[in-house]
């Protein structure tokens, strides 16, 4: 449900906390969404090995690459981005050379504050128009951009609507205010939160929900809480570990397994379930948004079956 | 040999005897609760500690459990934790748009050029909103709060790390635009006229500025130029007080604190950090690796043990499930350790290590925990469980 209603953008922006797996998300709904058959275009934003970590692929790069069929990546380094800006209007090498060489450019692009923010969301821009050259279907179906943690996501996605009004005439308002009519297009264009159920990382998907709708005008299409812990003891069972574990029972389960441990571990269990049901429970009441629960993993490292696993439960949500 | 001082010591002392903290790391570890923390030991400790954070999503307030914190320092109430003599904490969060204004206002040269920039429509939008002038700000305020003599120490929390750079590199990039011929053009009427007239000392510099009038055009010049005519007078300072936050964040009395957490991602950060601040010549301090997952087949200590075997009043399902729960952590901790041993190769440094808590921190008693974790193994910290057993099992419990 909350995956078709996903699927109808055409460009998707992931944010949320540092840290609660934006990357992982991401690029499981990259692999939902090419399973459906979508031509996907999965964008990371000045870092360029998360996906590629997740997804068994090399890093991205500059230019979008396909990886798995139908699974495109590209990293758009906003310093790289504003090069390549002038590689397109110059075109002659060794002009572009010199012109990036030179401190009026440089000093001037590294200093003026939300220019190269203008220009990777101005890149985002011209990748969702862009078209095949030979039919009217678009090159992308879904661009998801791993867009980057709450506050700075939000500056980011604030850059035109302060530019815009900064500059309401000439190119700078124009492109900005073009950029806005895309952020805004809600048939277009769309926004999922990723979040843990944790205090400090659910406060903010709240506040990132608030704060898109209010300062930048973009609608908010789903929340996914990531990490959660099912409840796998009965309330009966729970009593039972608490006690035993307050008794400091002894003794040992199988081969290499103490009940001591196991008792603390089955308690430190106990506890994240219920801050699980805690704020799904919250979320569920404070954001009027889909919900979507995603298992946390118990591994040496999250790899690309685990990515496998998470798209499946997102196809399946 | 003498012995090499412990991380947790090597905080301890540089709680106690430096003037600025800065605490980086990458996203989601636990900085700003790290940060709180250490301030709050410091003020324990009888030190005047403003805690202040520059990272733009405001996640200090809710560590601290308040709802709201504001661009100016707040006093915390910290009787509960009989701090020593003279020990007091404030928080405040960087508010870039009146940080700017206050400094427009108290470095104008005068009322005329005051009320310029501040009406000035460029100024408006970008004061306030543009993701960049948030490190200028933020580079302002560690220079004025440095000097405030209400605080003897300041711990300064950071945005996640690439942005935590560009924050350490915001005094040079400011200064190298400011000395640049850049500013100069903007500084003469040439867009006024409405044509472009530029006579550029180089050719490749008039290609460059030509190419900005065709991608921002000539009204963006405009307004930029004004923008910047109407700091005119300003700039001497502005280079200044960046140079002065430049040799600031070198100085032997601030120390860096690098925060990460067991995930493999931040701790690659954490170690191309501290490569970062080698390069800089910025005075490191310790790492940190919070919410580190404990093996469950340690134990922690502070628990009754030796009781009766009771593995046989277990029912089988129960008993699977008990072994799968343990199995899973076990695999998650073994994980972690092994590559925190890593980094502690890569780094020849060992790290301070911050057990998992059970209980998410997000109000004051949560943040004494945190620091009772950090200084589990000193005298200190032995110290400062005995005065106040808030927690009777320790961290965990």
């Amino acid at each position: 449900m909350l995956l078709d209603a996903l699927l109808d953008k055409r460009l998707l922006f992931l944010s949320g906390k540092g840290g609660v797996g934006k990357s992982v998300v991401g690029t499981a709904l990259a692999l939902a969404a090419r399973d459906r058959g979508k031509r996907v275009l999965l964008v990371e934003i000045g870092s360029s090995l998360e996906a590629a970590r997740y997804l068994g692929a090399p890093p991205s790069g500059p230019r979008e690459t396909e990886v798995v069929p139908g699974l495109f990546t590209v990293n758009l380094d906003p310093a790289r981005v504003m090069d390549e800006y002038v590689r397109q209007v110059v075109k002659i090498e060794m002009l572009v050379r010199r012109i990036l060489e030179s401190p009026v450019y440089h000093r001037f692009f590294a200093a003026a504050p939300g220019l190269k923010e203008l220009m990777t969301l101005g890149k985002l821009l011209v990748l969702a128009e862009a078209h095949e050259r030979w039919s009217r279907r678009a090159q992308y179906d879904l661009i998801l951009v791993d867009a980057p943690a709450t506050g700075h996501g939000l500056s980011l996605l604030k850059v035109p609507v302060a530019a815009s009004a900064a500059v309401p005439v000439g190119p700078v308002g124009h492109q900005a205010r073009r950029i806005l009519g895309l952020l805004r297009d809600r048939k277009k264009t769309g926004l999922l939160i990723v979040t843990i159920p944790e205090e400090m990382a659910v406060v903010e998907a709240v506040e990132l929900h608030r704060l898109a709708t209010a300062e930048v005008g973009m609608e908010a299409q789903g929340v996914v809480l990531n990490e959660c812990q099912e409840r796998i003891f009965s309330e009966a069972e729970e009593a039972q570990v608490l006690r035993l574990a307050a008794e400091g029972a002894s003794g040992r389960l199988e081969r290499g397994i103490p009940l001591a441990g196991a008792l603390r571990a089955a308690r430190r269990q106990v506890r994240r379930a219920k801050l699980t049901r805690f704020y799904q429970t919250r979320l569920k009441r404070t954001l009027p948004l889909p919900l979507v629960c995603l298992p946390y993993l118990f591994r040496e490292e999250i790899g690309p079956e685990d990515v496998r696993e998470l798209a499946e439960r997102l196809a399946a949500a | 040999m003498p012995r090499r001082r412990s991380p947790a010591e090597a905080i301890l002392a540089a709680l106690q005897e430096r003037r600025v903290l800065v605490v980086c790391g990458s996203g989601g570890v636990g900085k700003t609760t790290t940060a709180a923390a250490l301030g709050l030991m410091a003020a324990i400790k009888g030190r005047r500690v403003l805690v202040c954070t520059i990272d733009p999503s405001r996640r200090l307030a809710t560590s601290l459990g308040l709802g709201q914190l504001s661009g100016k320092p707040r006093a915390l109430d910290l009787r509960r934790f009989a701090p020593a003599e003279g020990g007091s904490m404030s928080a405040m969060v960087l508010d870039t748009k009146s940080t700017f204004d206050a400094i427009v206002t108290r470095f104008a040269p005068d009322e005329a050029a005051r009320k310029r920039i501040l009406g000035n429509r460029f100024y408006q939008h970008v004061s306030a909103a543009l993701a960049g002038s948030h490190e200028y700000m933020a580079m302002e305020k560690l220079l004025e709060l440095s000097a405030d003599q209400r605080f003897d120490l300041l711990v300064l929390d950071t945005p996640p790390t690439r942005h935590a750079l560009d924050f350490l590199d915001a005094p040079d990039r400011l200064m190298s635009f400011l000395d640049t011929s850049v500013l100069r053009y903007f500084l003469r009427p040439y867009f006024v006229a409405g044509r472009l007239t530029l006579k550029v000392a180089t050719r490749t510099g008039a290609m460059a500025f030509r190419l900005i009038d065709r991608f921002l055009g000539l009204q963006f010049l405009q307004d930029l130029s004004e923008f910047f005519l109407a700091f005119e007078g300003m700039y001497d300072g502005f280079k200044e007080r960046a140079a002065r936050v430049h040799a600031l964040l070198r100085a032997p009395s601030s120390g860096f604190v690098l925060v990460a957490g067991p995930s493999p991602q931040a701790l690659g950060e954490a170690l191309y950090f501290h490569r970062r601040l080698g390069e800089k010549a910025m005075p490191f301090v310790a790492h940190v690796v919070n919410r580190v997952h404990p093996d469950p087949a340690q134990d922690e200590g502070g628990r009754k043990r030796g009781g009766a075997d009771r593995s046989a009043r277990i029912d089988p399902g129960l008993a699977g499930r008990l072994a799968e729960v343990f199995l899973d952590q076990q695999t998650l901790a073994r994980a972690e350790r092994r590559r925190i041993d890593r980094l502690e190769v890569d780094l020849r440094e060992r790290p301070l290590l911050v057990p998992e808590l059970e209980q998410d921190v997000h109000d004051l008693r949560g943040l004494r925990t945190v620091a009772e974790a950090l200084f589990a193994g000193t005298t200190a910290g032995a110290r400062a469980r005995r005065r106040a057993p808030l927690h009777p099992g320790g961290p965990g419990a």
